[in-house]
């Protein structure tokens, strides 16, 4: 057995502190917007004010003649400079819906961008795109998806219905015999408003080409520096080597930064014509309007269950809104939806049908656990279920949720469950509550006229997902003469914290000290090719690349150190930043020593060992996904008179394997479940009937801070997967889990009006309706 | 978000910035904390070719005892009127309004003048002022004159004041013994505007009946707005004799255009409107009866 095997975790595992701290917290982070470079101009978009309209001409004179303006483009400059335009996530040769870099001809959103003026600075280019002259015509729009298949207009010519896309599994007439002779069947049409990722960092890039060289250097706020450089390299049909991206800060991204979207394309075009280095760095009402929706969707949900309450079929009708130019092709994502209703429930039969749709708003992105609306349909479905056969919720999932002895197992649409803990993470949540408890505690309160409400939420969640762009991932280790060590990783840190971890793996892998790794990530020119930070996948795949690179690495100082200290490669351990043999403690060799003899004394290495101490390797995931799970409980209390929801408690419980860094696991929970909690009672991106979207600032926009949201409170449950170190991805997880919990709280305090949420946002209003509805029906108990 | 191009300007005293805006014309504005103002520049929701500042009128800043009334300058900050102990044992109704008004870093900028001038029918500000019947004291070239808070609120955003007229300071009368004051509001958030909110001063006689009242109430209009018919019915009443949600029902019948947005029907806000009014006048009554 190697030491590469052997040595004994020092880091993982512990809350190391963030590598990035230093820098963030005192203000030092390099965003974007704090790159400048020598001559740089700034990108403006002119955008349209209407849902949609013909675009019957552009007078750009007025603007142009505005000093200090260098250019106004259109489409008609810019568009043709299109070579080839794909995600490498999602493939060249799938029929990809249209995204044109600039409004062709049409305008399909308000916000969509029409004309990029270039100016000296941001004041001049807004200054201009005012005088940007843009001859609309009025055309109906498409505003609301859920009636957009019959709607008169389309709004692509080429998708009749309106349809982007439609994937479905078994005909749910196939499973009508269990849904009719079942004991209990409940069925809902379920609705989730449209939100967004909301980076703190807006979108933006520095692009600057040099004619001299025919080079393209790109500083990109990204989720993936490596998809940016080959997304420019296509789209100019410039050489993939050609083009440089960097990144160092990117202020938050989840999905939204996942791929360059049309703003990028226009500056990568613009950057080629004008006479220096072009900015765009979008505002945060651009940002609002433009830089994508998530989350709106509906399902007309269903379930069967026997007198028991024990289920036995599943079944979900899903339609989503894909906006007009969603990024990337939603058909892809479409049917995980349907997948994934069946959860961590034993469920005999199921099926799905689910639907994209287009409509004349701003284009759907990924966000941070894509699929959640799965949970979202079937958690809220089983408290209603639960409540209309006089069950406790909690008793009838405890019925459901799969066990251990049950595993692997592949749900009734296909999924292959395995590694997972459902039942445990439940219970641990139900624990650490005390829900016998705090049931106690409903009840007097109930007594009293106040009424507080628990809610869970139990997921599924393939994690490390294996698609064309996230099948390896690459590391490079230098250690250098001194003994201090480098790691180069493709990076794509949105806040994940993945300096810290990555650094962490390499102490524990080279047996060194965490003081003496640094790593180097985000610049395509000096780091491994690598997918970036998407599918909850940096944490298994850098662990399996720094592992299959230190482990080269490892040999080699092993080799080298035994044969100097005249000893057998296996008695050499290697800790402490030493090559040292255990119960000899003349033999030892500092790394710096090994290096020494590496890299300046060729002629004292054994022979067949390489010089130097620089070691490539790349991972390919070992299974297609790696599954992790947990349990969100949220427990509130709701003033009945206004609908204010006050969250008491909110206790996740999950499993996402053995953690690299459990401070940084409960931070991507943290995180995660702020976005939930607002998705559920404050964020909503709303639009009026005529497609004017009506929160485009802070104001109307409503994040929850940190008077919304309770302390949230974490337990782990450890269970290996099958990959390296056995961790599973938790990036999204929190974003998933916790709306429904969120929903179910809600309307449990609301149980004794017999009032049911079946949408969302639950807003105060919201709450009153339902209220003063179940007391105008006289149905108030408890 | 950007805004389009401006002079700035930053007279010395108030003479010369109303001045200046006399001579300046409709395209000057004033800025004082700039924390409704700048966003609106920088969306280019509002437009001006000229702002001028009054971080250099130090005669607009500060907490004075004048008479029967506390003084405060127009320019005294959000955050200097919470720490100032004049204001929380003289005017308590202001005391307890501003901590509700946006947040710590906001109050640190925000002035008295700016909130009330502005005149945001959600804003805190304007409704304790039109509930203690606030003097608001003016100059422009023509000179110095006072305004009562009745009636210096005339539309959303709009005012009393002449475009070169400059609001220099409010006088808060000073509380009198068995009185009584709160103010209750429900946002979104904390710190958001609030979708609707009242405050309320009562002042009860040596029978404990009510000797005169108030309640303001914002968001719920274009501007502040008093309750007076539910005052009129409260007045020489025994404190206790009307329910507090029968106060808030009558105080919610009064507005007649009562906003409606993204966050809040109409008919929402008027619901939890009275709600606010009832919770107000609940802990205000209980105050003067304890006091």
């Amino acid at each position: 057995m190697s030491a590469a095997e052997t040595a004994p975790a020092r880091y993982a595992g512990t809350r190391v502190p963030r590598v990035e701290d230093p820098r963030l917290l005192t203000g030092h982070g390099t965003y974007v917007d704090d790159v400048v470079r020598p001559g740089m101009l700034h990108a403006h978009f002119v955008r349209s004010p209407l849902a949609r309209a013909r675009i019957e001409g552009i007078d750009v004179t007025e603007a142009l003649a505005v000093e200090g303006v260098h250019a106004v483009f259109t489409a008609e400059d810019l568009n043709p400079g299109v070579r080839e335009q794909w995600y490498t996530l999602v493939g060249r040769d799938v029929p990809d819906t249209p995204r044109p870099p600039l409004a062709e001809g049409e305008v399909r959103f308000v916000g969509d961008p029409v004309a990029l003026v270039v100016a000296a600075d941001r004041y001049i280019a807004e200054d201009a795109a005012e005088l940007v002259v843009v001859d609309y015509e009025p055309l109906p729009p498409v505003v609301d998806y859920a009636t957009a298949r019959e709607a008169a207009e389309l709004v692509h010519a080429e998708y009749p219905r309106n349809v982007a896309g439609e994937m479905a599994g078994l005909p749910v007439e196939e499973l009508a015999p269990v849904f009719d002779e079942a004991a209990f069947t409940v069925r809902e049409t379920i609705h989730q408003q449209a939100y967004a990722a909301v980076p703190i960092e807006t979108r933006g890039l520095v692009a600057e080409w040099s004619a001299s060289t025919g080079e393209m250097t790109i500083w990109a706020a990204t989720q993936s520096p490596h998809e940016v450089r080959l997304f420019c390299a296509r789209l100019l049909g410039l050489d993939e080597h050609r083009v440089r991206v960097v990144m160092r800060d990117t202020g938050g991204g989840f999905g939204q930064k996942v791929m360059p979207q049309r703003e990028d394309m226009c500056v990568m075009l613009a950057s080629r014509k004008v006479r220096g280095p072009l900015k765009w760095i979008e505002d945060r009402r651009e940002n609002l309007l433009s830089a994508g929706q998530a989350r709106h969707e509906h399902a007309d949900a269903r379930m069967a269950f026997d007198a028991d309450g024990s289920i036995l079929a599943a079944a979900i009708d899903y339609v989503q809104d894909v906006g007009a130019y969603p990024i990337p092709w939603p058909v892809q994502t479409l049917p995980v939806v349907g997948l994934l209703f069946p959860g961590p429930y034993r469920v005999p039969q199921g099926t799905f049908a689910t639907t994209a749709v287009f409509s004349n708003t701003v284009g759907r992105t990924a966000y941070r656990g894509p699929w959640q609306f799965e949970s979202v349909a079937r958690e809220v479905l089983l408290d209603i279920a639960a409540r209309d056969m006089g069950m406790d919720p909690v008793e009838l999932r405890r019925r459901n949720l799969l066990r251990r002895d049950e595993l692997p197992l592949v749900n009734p649409c296909g999924m292959p469950y395995s590694d997972i803990t459902p039942l445990e993470t439940f219970e641990q949540a139900l624990e650490m509550l005390d829900y016998g408890a705090f049931r106690r505690e409903q009840e007097r309160a109930r007594a009293e006229g106040r009424f507080l409400g628990v809610g869970t939420c139990t997921y599924v969640e393939p994690t490390t997902g294996v698609m064309p762009l996230y099948a390896t991932e690459g590391a490079t280790i230098r250690i250098e003469p001194s003994g201090k060590v480098n790691v180069y990783v493709a990076g794509g840190s949105s806040g994940n914290s993945i300096e810290t971890t990555v650094v962490q793996l390499t102490a524990d892998a080279l047996g060194v000290n965490i003081e003496d790794v640094n790593t180097i990530q985000g610049d395509t020119a000096i780091t491994p090719f690598g997918g970036g930070t998407g599918g909850s996948r940096s944490g298994s795949m850098t662990a399996g690349a720094i592992a299959e690179t230190a482990s080269v690495l490892r040999e080699r100082i092993t080799a080298i150190a035994a044969h100097r200290l005249g000893v057998s490669a296996e008695d050499v351990e290697l800790a402490d930043g030493q090559a040292r043999v255990p119960d000899k403690p003349e033999a030892v060799l500092s790394l710096a020593e090994v290096a020494a003899t590496a890299y300046f004394q060729p002629e004292n290495l054994p022979p067949g060992v390489q010089p130097g101490l620089e070691a490539s390797g790349r991972y390919r995931a070992r299974a297609p996904m790696i599954w992790a799970n947990a349990t969100h409980l949220c427990t509130c209390e709701v003033d009945v008179t206004t609908g204010e929801v006050k969250l008491l408690r909110h206790i996740v419980s999950e499993d996402c394997g053995p953690m690299i860094n459990p401070s940084v696991v409960e931070g991507q929970i943290a995180g995660g479940t702020v976005q939930g909690i607002g998705g559920v009672l404050y964020e909503h991106l709303a639009y009026d009937e005529e497609g004017n979207p009506i929160a485009t600032t802070f104001m109307d926009y409503l994040l929850p801070t940190s008077t919304e949201v309770p302390v949230i409170e974490y337990g782990h449950v450890e269970t290996p997967g099958p990959g390296p170190g056995g961790y599973k991805g938790v990036g999204e997880g929190g974003a998933i889990g916790a709306p429904p919990a969120v929903v179910n709280a809600v309307a449990d305090a609301l149980a004794p009006f017999g009032a049911k949420i079946t949408r969302l946002p639950v807003t105060p209003e919201s709450i009153v309706t339902l209220v003063r509805r179940a007391r105008t029906r006289g149905t108030v108990t408890g | 978000m950007k805004p389009a191009p401006f002079t700035y300007h930053a007279p010395e005293d108030a003479v010369e910035a109303v001045g200046l805006l006399a001579a300046l014309g409709e395209e000057a504005k004033v800025i004082a904390g700039g924390q409704s103002l700048v966003p609106m520049l920088a969306l280019r929701l509002a437009v001006f070719d000229h702002l001028v500042d009054l971080r250099r009128l130090t005669e607009l800043r500060g907490v004075e005892r004048r008479g029967t009334g506390l003084w405060i300058g127009a320019a005294t900050t959000q955050a200097e009127v919470q720490r100032s102990a004049e204001v929380v044992r003289n005017v308590p109704l202001l005391a307890r309004a501003t901590p509700l008004i946006g947040h710590f870093q906001i109050r640190n900028r925000g002035t008295v003048g700016g909130s009330i001038a502005h005149a945001d029918a959600a804003a805190e500000y304007p409704a304790v002022a039109l509930a203690l019947d606030a003097e608001l004291e003016t100059v422009s070239p023509r000179g110095w004159r006072t305004l009562p808070a009745a009636g210096f609120f005339t539309g959303m955003w709009s005012t009393a004041l002449a475009p070169d007229e400059l609001l220099t300071g409010i006088t808060f009368p000073v509380r009198r013994p068995r009185s009584g004051f709160a103010v209750e509001e429900f946002a979104r958030r904390s710190g958001d505007f609030a979708i609707a909110g009242a405050a309320v001063s009562v002042e009860l006689d040596a029978g404990g009946r009510i000797h005169r009242c108030a309640i303001g109430l914002f968001g719920l209009g274009p501007t502040p707005l008093r309750a007076s018919s539910a005052e009129k019915a409260l007045a020489g009443r025994g404190a206790d004799e009307l329910p507090p949600g029968e106060v808030g029902r009558i105080a919610l019948s009064e507005p007649e255009s009562v906003p409606s947005d993204l966050h809040a029907s109409a008919d929402y806000r008027r619901h939890v409107g009275a709600v606010m009014v009832a919770r107000a006048w609940q802990r205000a009554v209980k105050e003067a009866n304890d006091a």
